[in-house]
């Protein structure tokens, strides 16, 4: 390979060293995440009391755990070379986190926008007493507010740190992960309000403020869902933030019909988490069957695209097959 | 969900600039208003279940531990205490009718009423009395002036 190799592999895919330090970055901030969550469910789980707000965002809190574990143990699997029984690699792994992630979200915001829904409805006035400590007396929602200024102010941090790692290394997981963080600030602030609101007498604005949050977790687990799934389903690859059609998915095309002996091609590439695998079939200018070494050129040019282009197949063909249909 | 987000942002914010403004007097405050009522109208309802050593309903007024510290607190709020005797059942139902606002009978935090009365942070080994969910300023009163209340640790 003629890219600078920097000793860190997805599979038998070499990470050029922007990508291995990329890597190296997400993996120390996803433990960096594991460990001030953990401090974040502690806290909130010990000031939570009877705010069914403060209960949202303490297992909101607790399924944050979920995408950075889901993230370490994938990109473990994925470095392992392809075995005989594994012979696409384990790069799937990222696939299965992603869905598992996805899951555990939408569950569970479902549940809690039925409590919460269900504490408006039966009018329930949750009760906020006063706490002691060190010889004062206070009012428990004071320190539920700290609670939630202290969870809500790391992922905001931590989620824009991923954010562009997420893009470099093309990792589905570290994305869902860094963009519900960036918004957990916002979980925080309705949990605030929510616990304001029953200072001020407003009962109501409890299980208000976890019904919004608990919607905002079902959006997040549906939207992820429905991308997991679908990428799982052999999807044309897209974006990291699969907002479109990934970029390479035409370029292989454009690159295969520059080529002399190339006629016409079509291919496909599908993601398997961080590299894609493409094939593509070749129709040859005037049915001309190409040389080992025109193919062998052709892989390579293809690869050249991108280091997430590594698993390759060209197949030449006399007609291109009717049954991919043209992707543009 | 940008709207959700947005709205949760605007409730922040209107929340934290109410607060700003009210936080001195009156918070936490009770959504039905039991402590303003009880102080303005002189009279605290209090309920109260037999229990020995704590709670004693031989003589009316109930006389024992608890009944004295429900008088010391109305005192405290400057009224007069309304005694209702029945069983932790009826108590709970009184507190849900909004007929009590206030109960004593030995209960502890072990309590399977926490789903429908609020119940004090334990004033002495376990003991709570039982205040109506979720008035909150009544309750905060109540836990304050019972820390102030040297005879409420200790045994009885």
């Amino acid at each position: 390979m003629s890219r600078a190799g920097s000793g860190h592999w997805f599979g038998h895919a070499e990470l050029p060293p922007p990508q291995a330090e990329a890597l190296h970055r997400a993996r120390r901030l996803e433990v960096v995440t594991l460990l001030y969550m953990l401090t974040c469910v502690a806290v909130v789980f010990a000031t939570a009391g009877s705010s069914q707000a403060m209960k949202t965002a303490w297992v909101e809190d607790s399924l944050a755990l979920v995408p950075p574990l889901a993230f370490l143990i994938a990109v473990r699997l994925g470095r392992r070379r392809p075995t005989a029984d594994h012979p696409y690699g384990f790069h799937r792994a990222t696939g299965v986190g992603h869905l598992t992630a996805a899951i555990a979200l939408l569950t569970v915001g479902l549940l809690l926008a039925v409590e919460s829904a269900m504490g408006l409805l039966r009018a329930e006035h949750p009760p906020i007493g006063t706490v002691r400590l060190l010889g004062h007396t206070f009012w428990a929602g004071w320190l539920m507010v700290a609670a939630m200024v202290y969870t809500g102010i790391g992922p905001f941090i931590l989620g824009r740190m991923k954010l562009p790692l997420a893009e470099q290394l093309h990792d589905k997981v570290l994305y869902a992960d860094a963009d519900m963080q960036k918004a957990d600030w916002m979980t925080a602030a309705g949990t605030i309000a929510g616990v304001l609101g029953i200072g001020l007498g407003l009962w109501w604005a409890d299980s208000g403020a976890a019904l919004l949050i608990s919607l905002s977790i079902v959006r997040d687990g549906w939207t992820n869902l429905h991308y997991s799934t679908t990428a799982l389903m052999d999807e044309r690859a897209r974006t990291y933030d699969d907002a479109r059609p990934h970029p390479l998915t035409d370029r292989v095309d454009e690159v295969l019909s520059r080529l002399s002996w190339v006629d016409d091609s079509r291919s496909r590439v599908r993601d398997q988490g961080h590299v894609f695998h493409v094939e593509s079939f070749v129709r040859p200018v005037s049915g001309r069957t190409p040389t080992l070494e025109q193919l062998e050129a052709a892989a390579d040019v293809l690869r050249e695209l991108d280091w997430k282009v590594h698993d390759v197949v060209v197949v030449p063909v006399r007609d291109l097959p009717e049954t991919i249909p043209d992707p543009r | 969900m940008p709207q959700v987000r947005r709205v949760l942002l605007a409730a922040a914010l209107l929340l934290l600039a109410g607060c700003a403004a009210v936080v001195p007097d009156d918070f936490p405050a009770d959504p039905d208003g039991t402590l303003d009522r009880v102080r303005s109208e002189g009279v605290l309802r209090a309920g109260a279940s037999p229990r020995p050593g704590w709670v004693d309903v031989a003589d009316d007024p109930p006389t024992g531990r608890e009944p004295r510290l429900v008088s010391g607190f109305a005192d405290h709020l400057g009224a007069e205490v309304e005694w209702t005797v029945a069983g932790e059942e009826e108590l709970v139902r009184l507190f849900e009718a909004g007929e009590i606002d206030l109960a004593v009978g030995g209960f502890t935090d072990t309590n399977a009423w926490v789903d429908k009365v609020g119940l004090t942070r334990p004033y002495t080994e376990a003991h709570v009395m039982m205040v109506p969910m979720g008035e909150n300023a009544l309750q905060s009163e109540l836990e304050r002036w019972l820390d102030t209340q040297p005879t409420a640790g200790g045994r009885p």
